[in-house]
Formats: structure tokens, C-alpha cells, sequence
């Protein structure tokens, strides 16, 4: 097979900006994760106008998008990217069974599994199908994959399949919040939609945790990126990146930019990969010779003019801190999950937030204080009936995508139950 | 053979370029019926391409092959960005190059549906394609589970042999400039797939259009 069968034949999007561009890089993150091809034009090389069929470039009105239709939009926005791509759709129903926040794997195999027993099932989604596991390179160990599968085609057949099933998934807007209605929940999404659901599973997930250190939100998407990145491997052919953190998603970016950089170095504040990185990984990294791992190492600060230049580190042992050239970071440090928007419900969470659910709310004193029920909450149920918790977001869940692909098949059948109980509305 | 025009350019020569009659369209899509195929006739590009949405299924695994006609009717359009379908290029740039190389071998190999055109239909009911790289003439052969192929009427000629010239001295000249301008790579008519008898009834559906459309 050739490259160009690879490749759509028709016009793409055009996406032109600076590569110290944070407003840049959220759109070329936003349509990688969705796979939506597109051109990429740095207006700082010699010939973008020519590109861009102007003749002149007005910096002051980046990042310029071009649609397939030829519409331009000027200082582009992801929403206004997504919506001019047909890809923002209203709810089609006013009431569903299910509303599922987030399509990582837990939302999107909860999705599939209601939608195939015939439950209307509706997903929202801030970004992209996939979730974390989505952006990951390669995922060797998920079964029935022998040979690996990447997060994003395992995410984008599992979205095809839900939606075959008939799941409706609305993306591109965040969910800003969450209500009581009746015995159901509404979702309440960035751009005003509301979404009612009988039941609700909370699917979010986690998002990255923050790296502190100076330099680093002033750099951020400047060549300081949270994740894996995946739309900025091929911009790192030749250059030097550092990966911080200790976890799978970090050793998969490493693997995936050592075929592309010169020099991967992984940062790891721990004394060994052993406690938080799957054996396989560790061994894949260690075959791989332009990939460094350096143990008792954190960063602490990043340094740069208008994209990153350096990184200042420390190491275990007192020894002085220490400069280290890098043309990009990486931060993949663990998460914090993502429930801001059911902050009024007043969920019950464990000191890292994460959402208490079935037998670890019961077997907790007094904090089924105001639980309406005769029964216990099910197995994934929150402190709220019909609410439900899959995946990361879920104290103590296993930070597996097979994992939480299993959680998102079982609260279906929970789910059922609970409709069970509060009859057909 | 080809024609040179000044400074080694070839010139498509212009006899390939005439819509057939009508009744001689009538006729190649009756000769294609014997053989195997399924075969529709259509006045225009539109109906063409509404017919394509007729045939397709909501949610089918699709792989358009490059063709200037599929493009110029917007059939490429609708396969990639409708969002009606699995397009399979779209899934294919989305796959990793290097790590998922033989999946996306295979996937490229036996699409569900490819939507592609030809180079020339007989008289007598056989088609012509030729592939510089070859690559898309697997699924067509036998790969794809169904195929269907949008053809303008100034592609039909007398017999294979004709059809052969007409590949030589009438699409190759402008298959070549597009591929240099398009993969900075000249073409080359290094493949070349004669149907002349579908086996299994219903697979191979050829679309024959009352325009002049692509190549």
C-alpha cells in the first residue's frame, strides 16, 4: 500500500499559525484527536502566503483556518473549527435513557452496550472520542489486539460502533454542568444545550495534573504540551523532547516521539518505572537507544523566548540543578478527575476527588446520610440514584483502559435496573 | 504512440475524448450485463452520483480510489466528509505508518465497497484500468466485497486493443501531469486490469454516464 491511499483525496482543512501558538496547537490537538486530516501551514517559513493564497499574512488574526469549503476563519477557535466542519450536532431526542459524560473507553463501551440492548443513549464529549487512552500511540496489551492498536483507532471504531447501534455523540463543547430533574439528570453543555437523561453516567475521566514549576504556563502549547501529543510528533523530526512522568501514557510518548526525535529524555521523580509503568513498556523502552530515562529527577523549571528552549531540572541527592535543552515537553503526570460540572450535587468524593460509588459509600460510616432509598446504592451508583461512576473518575478504579471498559459494560446493566425501578417515565 | 509536444510534454490525443452516442452507451451497458456486471445508465454526473448515495449503506466501510470523476461529481466528497460512511482513507491517515503498517495493508486490501472508475469499456462489454503503482486494483479484482465504478460516456471504445491505446495516448498524458504536479512523481502505465467476465452476480456495479467525466 502507498502513503497517498492513506490520504484523503479531497480538500482538508487548512490550519496556519506559529508554532509558539497555544491557540494553534489546541486546533491541530482538537482535529488529530478526532481524525480529521489537515494541512498545516507555519506562517513564520518562507512560502505560507503562497499556501494560503494571500499576500499577505495579518499576524494579528491567528491561527487562519481554511474550511474544505474555502470559508476562512480568522483567530479561529476550536468551536468555530468543529462547527464550521459539520461536526457540532444537536440532541435529537428531549429525553434519553442514558446521557454519558465523556467518551473515553469507559463512555464509549457503556454507549455501545446500551444502544445495542436498545436503550436511546446519548454521549457528550468535550473533544474527541478516545479520551486519554485515545491520544496513546500504541496500546500492546488490550486483548483481542495481538499485534497493538492505537488509542485513537480502537477509539474511533468503538465510536462507529456505538453509533451504529444508534448513540449519538455530541462533541466539541464542554459539559458546564449537571442537574436534578425529576428522576433524572440535564446536562447543561458550554453552548447552552441542555441533554435529559434518566439516568447519568459520569465517564470523564482525568485530566492531566499540573506541573509546578516556572515557565511552564507561560510556554504551554508553546512546546510545553500536557499528554502524549499526538499531533506534534512529526514537528519533533530531529529535535530533543522530554517526557515527565512515570505512567504508560508517558512510556507510550516516549516510544512513539523516539521514532521521530532525536533525543528522547524521560523524567521521572520516582526511583524506578517499576511501581507505576507496565513491565512490557519498560522493556520496550530500554531496547530503544535514543530514549533516556533518568529516575529521581524532576523538573522545576522552563525557559524559553517565544517557545521552549530549556528546562531547568534537580535531582535526588541535593546536586545543583542542572540545564537540559529541549525543543519540547511533555507533561504526563497523573490526573485528577474531571467533576466539575456535578460540583452543585454535591457527589461524595474521596480526598482526590474521585467519585465514591456502590459498596465504598455504604461501607463508609455516615455518608449515606441523605441517600432517599430503601436499597443500597448499586454496584458504580454514586450518592445519588440513577447517577452512576465508570472509569477513571471512579475511586479506586483500576487505570486500565480495559478496565474501565469493563466498568462502562457493567453500569449498563446497573443502569437497566435502575430504570427498572423508576418505571417507564 | 504518444504525442510529444514541444519540450518532451505528451499531448492526450484527442480521439478518446468523445461522448458516445447514446445508443452506444445502451449498447456497452447491455454487452457489460452479459458478462457479469450490473450495469445502470444515467444522463448525468449528478444522477451518478445520487445513484452511488443509493447504493452505499448508512455506515459502510468505503475506499474511494483516486479518479478524477469521482471528484468532479462530488462522489469523492460525500464518501469522505458526509460522514454517512466508514471512509476508509480518512481511517487509513488516522493509523500509525510505521507501527500498524500490515493492518492498514489488509484494510486497504479488501475494503467492504470501493467506488472507483475505469480507463475504458469495450463494446463488447469488458473494462480497462490501468495503476501506476498498482495498489488499487486488488480490491477491484477480487478484494472489495462489492465494487462500483462511475463511467463517463467518452470512455467506451471498439475493443481491448483500442482501449489500451486509449490508455496510452489519451490518459496517461494527463494521469502523468497530475501525478507530477500532485506527488511531484511522473505516472506510468504499469498496471493494467482487463475485466471481461464478473463471476459473482451483483459485485461489480458500472455506472454508465451520458457525459463526459474524468479521464
Amino acid at each position: 500500500m502507498f502513503d497517498y491511499d492513506a490520504r484523503p483525496v479531497t480538500p482538508q482543512v487548512i490550519v496556519a499559525g506559529t508554532h509558539a501558538s497555544a491557540a494553534a496547537y489546541a486546533i491541530r490537538d482538537f482535529l488529530t484527536r478526532n481524525g480529521q486530516p489537515y494541512d498545516w501551514v507555519d506562517v513564520e517559513q518562507s512560502g505560507a502566503e503562497l499556501l494560503l493564497h494571500v499576500e499577505k499574512i495579518d499576524v494579528s488574526r491567528l491561527p487562519l483556518c481554511v474550511l474544505p469549503d474555502g470559508t476562512r476563519l480568522e483567530a479561529a477557535t476550536v468551536e468555530q473549527v468543529a462547527t464550521g466542519l459539520g461536526m457540532v450536532s444537536a440532541p435529537q431526542l428531549a429525553e434519553y435513557d442514558l446521557t454519558i459524560a465523556g467518551a473515553g473507553p469507559a463512555g464509549l463501551a457503556a454507549a455501545l452496550y446500551a444502544a445495542s440492548e436498545g436503550l436511546t443513549t446519548v454521549i457528550v464529549e468535550a473533544v474527541a472520542p478516545g479520551g486519554q487512552a485515545g491520544t496513546t500511540s500504541m496500546i500492546e496489551n488490550y486483548l483481542g489486539f495481538p499485534e497493538g492498536v492505537s488509542g485513537n483507532e480502537l477509539a474511533t471504531r468503538a465510536a462507529a460502533q456505538a453509533r451504529r447501534f444508534g448513540a449519538e455523540i455530541l462533541l466539541a463543547r464542554d459539559l458546564i454542568g449537571i442537574s436534578s430533574d425529576g428522576v433524572g439528570y440535564v446536562s447543561t453543555l458550554s453552548d447552552g444545550t441542555m441533554v435529559r437523561g434518566r439516568a447519568l453516567l459520569i465517564a470523564t475521566g482525568v485530566e492531566w495534573r499540573r506541573l509546578e514549576a516556572s515557565g511552564i504556563d507561560r510556554l504551554l502549547g508553546a512546546g510545553v504540551y500536557y499528554g502524549a501529543g499526538p499531533s506534534e510528533a512529526m514537528a519533533c523530526t530531529g529535535s530533543s523532547v522530554v517526557i515527565v512522568g512515570g505512567g504508560n501514557s508517558a512510556g507510550q510518548a516516549a516510544l512513539r516521539f523516539s521514532r521521530y526525535a532525536r533525543l528522547v529524555t524521560v523524567l521521572v521523580r520516582g526511583e524506578t518505572l517499576a511501581a507505576s509503568m507496565s513491565q512490557y513498556l519498560i522493556e520496550r523502552i530500554a531496547g530503544v537507544s535514543n530514549i533516556v530515562v533518568r529516575t529521581g529527577t524532576q523538573v522545576v523549571g522552563a525557559e524559553g523566548d517565544s517557545r521552549l528552549r530549556e528546562l531547568v531540572v534537580a535531582t535526588d541527592g541535593g546536586n545543583p540543578s542542572e540545564r537540559l535543552p529541549a525543543d519540547a515537553l511533555f507533561i504526563a503526570i497523573g490526573g485528577i478527575p474531571r467533576t466539575e460540572a456535578a460540583g452543585p450535587l454535591e457527589l461524595i468524593h474521596d480526598e482526590g476527588g474521585y467519585l465514591m460509588t456502590g459498596t465504598d459509600l455504604a461501607s463508609a460510616q455516615g455518608l449515606l446520610g441523605g441517600w432517599p432509598l430503601e436499597r443500597q446504592p448499586l454496584p458504580l451508583e454514586t450518592n445519588l440514584p440513577g447517577l452512576f461512576a465508570a472509569g477513571d473518575v471512579r475511586h479506586a478504579s483500576i487505570k486500565r483502559c480495559s478496565a474501565a471498559i469493563g466498568e462502562g459494560a457493567m453500569a449498563v446493566a446497573l443502569v437497566h435496573r435502575r430504570l427498572a425501578e423508576v418505571g417507564s417515565g | 504512440m504518444e504525442a510529444l509536444a514541444p519540450g518532451g510534454v505528451l499531448v492526450p490525443s484527442p480521439e478518446f475524448g468523445v461522448l458516445a452516442t447514446d445508443e452506444r452507451i445502451a449498447a456497452a451497458a447491455e454487452a457489460l450485463e452479459r458478462n457479469g456486471f450490473r450495469a445502470l445508465v444515467v444522463d448525468t454526473g449528478q444522477e451518478a452520483r445520487f445513484q452511488v448515495r443509493e447504493l452505499l449503506p448508512d455506515g459502510a466501510e468505503v475506499f474511494n480510489n483516486t479518479s478524477r470523476t469521482l471528484e468532479s461529481i462530488g462522489i469523492a466528497e460525500d464518501i469522505e466528509r458526509s460522514g454517512r460512511y466508514q471512509a476508509l482513507r480518512l481511517r487509513l491517515y488516522q493509523m500509525d505508518r510505521e507501527m500498524q503498517r500490515r493492518e492498514m495493508r489488509v484494510l486497504a486490501a479488501a475494503p467492504e465497497y470501493v467506488v472507483g472508475s475505469v480507463h475504458a469499456v469495450t463494446d463488447d462489454g469488458s473494462i480497462l484500468i490501468a495503476s501506476a503503482s498498482g495498489s488499487q486494483l486488488g480490491p477491484l479484482v477480487s478484494g472489495a466485497a462489492h465494487v462500483i465504478l462511475v463511467i463517463g460516456g467518452q470512455k467506451i471504445v471498439a475493443d481491448l486493443e483500442t482501449g489500451l491505446r486509449r490508455i496510452r495516448e489519451y490518459c496517461y498524458p494527463m494521469e502523468d501531469e497530475r501525478a507530477r504536479r500532485v506527488y511531484r512523481v511522473p505516472s506510468g502505465v504499469n498496471n493494467v486490469l482487463i475485466i471481461s467476465r464478473v463471476l459473482v452476480p451483483q459485485r461489480v456495479t458500472a455506472i454508465l454516464v451520458k457525459e463526459q467525466l474524468g479521464f
